[in-house]
């Protein structure tokens, strides 16, 4: 079944001429003769939840919002920056008046007056595709009396944690914020603020539509409707496929993107991103329906819906190191589990892979990662943590057969931990010595 | 603005019940339970919690996940637990995370044995590390600015001085560099961290990370002791905990008091201290030879001014600074009002106030405190920049404004550094404060007539003062008046005592006025009564006496000028004829801790007198708080106390029979003469202070009620470019004498507006001079005599801003090397050199980027050359700007030649 997906690659769908002969815009306009609470039933009716990677449901979020006629903000959240994860990059840059369309409906449910797009810096050409739709859209009058801008993002994971995103587009370093108060009673700019993923508020218009009751009948009973999920790595046909929700993990990593190359075995899969814990490629696993529940109570998440598959050709060890070293260089710094957390567990996995650790040095690990899963100021530092910590826990053999390896072909002295010309950071100094 | 309300709650911490004020943060909370929670980056002096150290984690009931106590507000019935296996295994895994990059150099760190990173460590971290790699490394340490050394590799990024710059000071100078583990602590561009209170976040750092250059590698927590004190270098008075090794004072540290100084303390405060230990101290008695100043005893200085005082038979002034206490005030007062019969007593570089204005403005009824800035409807600024005439009152109005949303409206000649915080701001000609307060009176009054005329003469606009008059008459009734005693001229006093009285200000709490007088304990010298035209506790006097202000009147009258703490020459207005005033009096007795230029020049007989950390006394700060000055150190040399010099003299210049044996004894004697003291002690004084309008004795101080008077239109402000002056915290002897201040003293700068400059062809950072013009029948302020304004030109910079008015000049005073008290007219010439200098600026326009800083203590020869010496450097003038102009600064900065229009 294709919602979002349909005709998306539809050509000019982009533009305002062929979208609105496909009926865009239209729900839009219904939206807005609907009382806001109306349209806020329908989307509460549909029981979506969020796309973005915490899953909440979007109607729910949406109902906290205060009353009053002081500012709102809709933040749309198109800092998609999750490793694996490029599904909105292909809806906005195929579809953005659906996006567009999207927001209208959500702020106008709300009551937002005003409304942000923060995309991702590095999604340039995106922007420019955007950018030129909501010009176009606002030239149509399809925009009305809603303040809506495009933001560009500059290149940083954090600002797609909402707060630190709320942060960032206020000119500030995107650091994230203390929780709470939560973004719906104090965000943008102190006021209340609704901050959803591109591909949740998507979903508006078609839920429209639709009717959200009708909406809620596809999926499971508790994650109702499709999902557009980004494969990757070692699989034939890497790209986004939407699928209902439910559908087994297993047809859509061999259906859909057609397994791993021929001869090889899916040795591990990240279900849902690279912050979510990693599955092992049995049977049992690759049976799970992918839904929010399903994978939860498997131990992972569904996250941004982004499968990454790892298959028997790739050492486990270079698959922890490269996660962990993606979060280390973007942790913002501000909590201290995951500032030093990071930072500790890459260079351990760096000792274990020049064969200076010991099996013990993965119990430290793991143990660092219980440090700090729960613990930081936002989900960084356990995006990092859980699936470095789902390796050690379903691959120990391997990393224990690789420190073993090691020993036994290492025809050089190990120069031990404390070996070897110390990294110096050279700030930029202060400059009172030039001062005369 | 109502004061937050406490209404206390029961809540459950490790299964006891404790009560604690609702909505306060958890840490704080289980405070009455006596359980301390561990915390680095809490500190409720900053403001908002910001949770990045998750060093509090504490278990609650009902909540899955642990939460930070230093951002969870206490409710009534919530269960919290803190000592279980979870929260302790979080704690220890916390301390662990800090410790792992962290060089555990405690041996050679300042920070250690007060660090609370090693408290902590001790008390809640793992005692062992699993961390065996290498530790990350930066350079260090570098010099964050002249005064604070930074080592990068201690820091565990609480970010408590981040926000310290950022919501404090609101200098936004620190911020934070790099992500993750690379992050460390920087200013934006690498250039030095200098403002006005950056010394705090040395005291913030809860590590070895920052740490002041005076201190540095020169004492252990076990070596030193602290003493508390107060600061007497500027009316603010804040309180102060010297830090003693050795009979040396080796720092100064806030004494938190929530009613002074809310924990903070400028850097003039901070470091100024290095005064006392100075090769400049006098430590012994002088007496003027054949050879000039020569070292004597004691007995042949008191003799000398003894038999100076029998000469003069009441033909003697005094005036005093003010580190002078109450009771060196009390005692030399009584010394020449009942001893000699002399009336000539001048505290104040200002003219003094009649005594029924004086005691007007004194009311107890109409008096705010500093802690009503912070909760104020509306503050009003007078013509004063708080950043300069007390100093920490800065701080406390942008807390009010950025946390409980005071209204700010400042009325001032020059820009101040408030202004980007105000609601509303208003400029007047310079020294038309009076023109100002009887157009807003007449504005509050609906007096059309002269709300134009006196708004005219005031050099501003009718409009703009309706604004600020219902700004002030609508925003709620607590309105706090901030002004300084230096351009209150009697009239203006008059004005500002119908605006109080016509916006209902007296007898309402949180509002009032709050004057910030000319120096130090300025308020404490006129209550002690020292005043030409009051006695002790504004007591009516038979003959007022000469003030400060009719100098050469004084010079033909007395034969004795007794100089307590003064340094005339430099403090005030007219140079010239204090210089002559010095020459002529046969005979000029000083008081004084270091060797100033009217001691040098013109002393007779010198005392040495003690620096503040060497006091005895009580001081009276100017919302009426008597507060304590206790001695942290010992005498150095021969100085003995102020007091015992003045019971002295008064012994041998006949009269008096009292002897005191003790400082102690000399308040007694003041309490008892001062009828608003009577009945207060020293020990009820205490260490934290005690405003005497709180205590019963209030009574005894009782003025009536000010009824409103009919007000004049002042003349109009002349026109031509009219002088004005103003007075940097940093102009100080106190900032001279200090080594490690040099970078901070303040340069001769000539501030002119944008358009005038343009006018005049004058470029920014070119040298310019100033003079006065004597024109015929305008003599300034004493009679015309040859020399007066023409014979005086003032050179210097000029800095074109564009928050200055057109038709208003400004110049610093109190600069040793381009005395503006030289000047003595309203109206100047400002002429253009065509040379180029350097402008100062807080940042030092010949600061490069990127050079490391040095692990050596700036030795003499680099202070000269490289840090400080010549090159000018005005921390708080530059702040001044870069907040103040913020918007038009590509104007004057980036690019000065735009400015300068059709420079020849």
């Amino acid at each position: 079944m294709e919602l979002l997906f349909k005709d998306i690659d539809a050509p000019g769908l982009n533009t305002l001429r062929v979208y609105e002969q496909r009926g865009g815009y239209e729900m839009s306009r219904r939206a807005l003769d609907m009382h806001p609470a109306t349209a806020l039933e329908e989307l509460q009716a549909s029981g979506v939840r969020g796309r973005g990677g915490a899953g909440f449901a979007m109607g729910k979020k949406a109902s906290f919002l205060p009353q009053g006629d002081m500012d709102k903000y809709l933040v749309c959240n198109a800092d998609e920056s999750e490793p694996g994860t490029f599904k909105d990059r292909e809806l906005m840059q195929k579809n953005p008046h659906l996006l567009i369309e999207g927001v209208l409906i959500s702020a106008h449910a709300v009551g937002a007056n005003k409304a942000f797009i923060y995309i991702r810096g590095e999604y340039d050409y995106v922007a420019d595709i955007l950018e030129a739709a909501l010009a176009e859209a606002k030239a149509a009058g399809h925009v009305g009396a809603l303040d809506l801008w495009c933001h560009r993002g500059a290149g940083a994971y954090i600002c797609g944690e909402e707060t630190a995103l709320l942060d960032s587009l206020e000119g500030k370093r995107g650091n994230p914020r203390l929780k709470p108060p939560f973004p719906a009673v104090q965000g943008l700019y102190q006021g209340p603020t609704l901050i959803n993923n591109v591909e949740t508020l998507m979903n508006a218009p078609i839920i429209l539509r639709m009717g959200g009751a009708e909406y809620a009948k596809i999926g499971t009973e508790t994650s109702t409707g499709t999902k557009v999920v980004s494969v990757s790595g070692c699989v034939q046909r890497p790209g986004n496929y939407e699928v209902v929700l439910g559908t087994p993990t297993r047809e859509i990593i061999f259906d859909l993107a057609g397994g791993p190359p021929e001869g090889r075995s899916i040795k591990c899969f990240f279900p849902g991103g690279s912050s979510s814990p990693v599955l092992p490629g049995t049977d049992e696993n690759l049976d799970l329906p992918y839904d929010f529940d399903a994978l939860q109570k498997a131990g992972t998440m569904l996250g941004s819906g982004a499968i990454i598959v790892v298959d028997d050709s790739v050492p486990i060890l270079d698959v922890c190191m490269k996660t962990a070293k993606f979060y280390r260089h973007e942790s913002c710094g501000k909590c201290t589990p995951c500032r030093e957390g990071t930072n500790w567990t890459v260079k351990m996995l760096e000792r274990i892979e020049r064969g200076e650790a010991t099996p013990m040095d993965l119990d430290i690990m793991s143990s660092i990662c219980d440090n700090i899963i729960g613990n930081c100021l936002c989900v960084l530092g356990d995006a990092m943590a859980m699936p470095v910590s789902s390796m050690i826990k379903h691959f120990r053999k391997e990393f224990e057969a690789h420190m073993e390896h090691m020993q036994l072909t290492s025809t050089e002295m190990s120069r031990g931990p404390h070996a070897g010309p110390y990294d110096v950071l050279e700030p930029i100094g202060v400059a009172t010595a030039a001062l005369g | 603005m109502p004061r937050p309300e406490v209404k206390l709650v029961t809540f459950s911490l490790d299964g006891r019940e404790v009560t604690a004020p609702e909505n306060a943060m958890l840490v704080d909370g289980a405070k009455y339970g006596d359980m301390n929670i561990p915390v680095f980056c809490y500190e409720p002096k900053l403001g908002a919690p910001v949770g990045a150290c998750r060093m509090c984690l504490v278990e609650i009931e009902g909540i899955p996940k642990l939460q930070t106590a230093c951002s969870t507000p206490v409710k009534d019935g919530m269960v919290v637990h803190t000592q279980t296996d979870r929260v302790h295994e979080a704690q220890r895994a916390i301390v662990e995370f800090l410790l792992i990059n962290h060089p555990l150099d405690c041996p050679v760190c300042d920070k250690g044995g007060e660090c609370p990173l090693q408290d902590i460590t001790y008390g809640w971290g793992p005692g062992t590390t699993r961390f065996i790699e290498p530790k990350r490394h930066f350079r260090k340490p570098l010099e964050l600015s002249p005064l604070i050394a930074i080592d990068r590799e201690r820091c565990i990024m609480c970010y408590r001085c981040v926000r310290f710059s950022q919501e404090i000071a609101e200098d936004y100078q620190l911020v934070i560099q790099e992500r993750g583990a690379n992050s460390y602590i920087s200013t934006f561009d690498g250039r030095p961290y200098v403002a006005p209170f950056s010394g705090n976040i040395t005291e913030l750092c809860p590590v070895g990370a920052l740490t002041s250059s005076t201190y540095r590698f020169r004492a252990r927590p076990w070596d030193i002791e602290g003493s508390g004190s107060v600061c007497t270098l500027c009316p603010a008075q804040c309180n102060v905990e010297l830090t003693v090794r050795d009979d040396r004072v080796m720092r100064v540290l806030a004494r938190d008091h929530d009613g002074v100084d809310d924990g903070w303390l400028c850097d003039k405060g901070r470091y100024a201290f290095q005064y006392t230990h100075v090769d400049e101290r006098i430590t012994q008695p002088l007496v003027r030879g054949s050879g000039g100043l020569q070292p004597s005893s004691w007995e042949q200085a008191l003799h000398a001014a003894a038999g100076a005082l029998e000469l003069a038979a009441g033909k003697i002034a005094a005036v005093a600074g003010g580190e002078t206490t109450n009771e060196e005030a009390f005692l030399a007062q009584r010394l020449l009002r009942d001893q000699l019969g002399s009336n000539h007593l001048c505290a104040s570089p200002a003219a003094e106030l009649p005594a029924r204005l004086a005691r007007a403005l004194a009311a107890p009824r109409l008096q705010a405190t500093v802690a009503d800035l912070e909760f104020a409807d509306t503050i009003l600024i007078l013509d004063c920049d708080p950043v300069d005439e007390a100093t920490i009152w800065d701080l406390r109005i942008r807390k009010g404004v950025r946390r409980n949303h005071v209204k700010l409206a400042i009325a001032s000649a020059r820009p101040t550094a408030l202004d980007p915080n105000a609601a509303v701001t208003l400029r007047h000609a310079p020294g038309q404060l009076e023109g100002l307060l009887v157009s807003l009176d007449a504005a509050l009054t609906g007096d059309e007539g002269n709300l134009s005329g006196a708004s005219t003469a005031a050099g501003t606009k009718a409009a703009e003062v309706r604004a600020l008059a219902s700004l002030l008459s609508g925003g709620g009734g607590e309105v706090v008046i901030v002004a300084s005693e230096r351009s209150l001229t009697p009239a203006a006093a008059a004005a500002l005592l119908n605006m109080a009285s016509r916006l209902g200000l007296s007898g309402r709490d949180g509002a009032g006025l709050l004057l910030a007088p000319t120096s130090g304990n300025g308020r404490g010298l006129r209550e002690a009564g020292f005043a030409s035209g009051m006695g002790p506790g504004y007591a009516p006097v038979d003959q007022a006496g000469l003030g400060g202000m009719v100098v050469a009147e004084l010079a033909a009258t007395v034969s004795v000028l007794y100089l307590l703490h003064a340094d005339v020459l430099r403090t005030h207005p007219d140079r010239d004829a204090w210089a002559e005033a010095l020459r002529t009096v046969p005979t000029v007795i000083a008081h004084e801790s270091v060797m100033t230029d009217t001691v040098r020049e013109y002393a007779d007989v010198v005392f040495p007198a003690e620096a503040y950390p060497e006091k005895e006394g009580t001081v009276v700060h100017p919302d009426g708080r008597l507060q304590r000055l206790r001695p942290a150190i010992g005498r150095p040399g021969a100085v003995r106390a102020g007091w015992w010099v003045i019971a002295e003299l008064s012994a041998r210049a006949g009269a008096s029979d009292e002897r005191f044996a003790a400082a102690s004894e000399v308040s007694d004697a003041l309490f008892a003469a001062v009828p608003h003291f009577r009945g207060l002690t020293l020990d009820a004084i205490g260490g934290r202070g005690l405003r005497w309008q709180e205590t019963d004795a209030a009574a005894a101080f009782d003025p009536p009620a000010w009824e409103p008077v009919r007000l004049s239109v002042p003349d109009a402000a002349p026109g031509g470019l009219r002088l004005g002056t103003f007075r940097t915290l940093w102009a100080s002897k106190e900032v001279d004498m200090s080594p490690i201040l040099r970078f901070a003293r303040p340069a001769p700068l000539i501030e002119l507006s944008a358009v005038d400059a343009a006018r005049l062809g004058i470029a920014h950072g070119e040298e310019v001079e100033v003079a006065c013009p004597v024109r015929p029948g305008e003599a300034g302020h004493g009679p015309a005599r040859p020399g007066n304004g023409d014979g005086h030109r003032l050179r210097g910079p000029a800095v074109v801003r564009a928050a200055v008015p057109p038709g208003s000049v400004f110049v610093p005073e109190g600069i040793r090397a381009a005395p503006a008290n030289l000047l003595t007219g309203t109206v100047v010439e400002v002429r253009g050199l065509h040379t180029r200098v350097e402008v100062p600026s807080v940042l030092g326009v010949t600061a490069a980027q990127g050079i490391e800083g040095r692990s050596q203590q700036p030795t003499e020869s680099d202070a000269v050359g490289g840090i400080g010496g010549d090159a000018p450097l005005a921390p708080q003038e530059g702040s001044g700007d870069q907040t103040a102009d913020a918007p038009s600064a590509s104007d004057e900065d980036s690019d000065p030649d735009t400015a300068t229009g059709g420079a020849a």
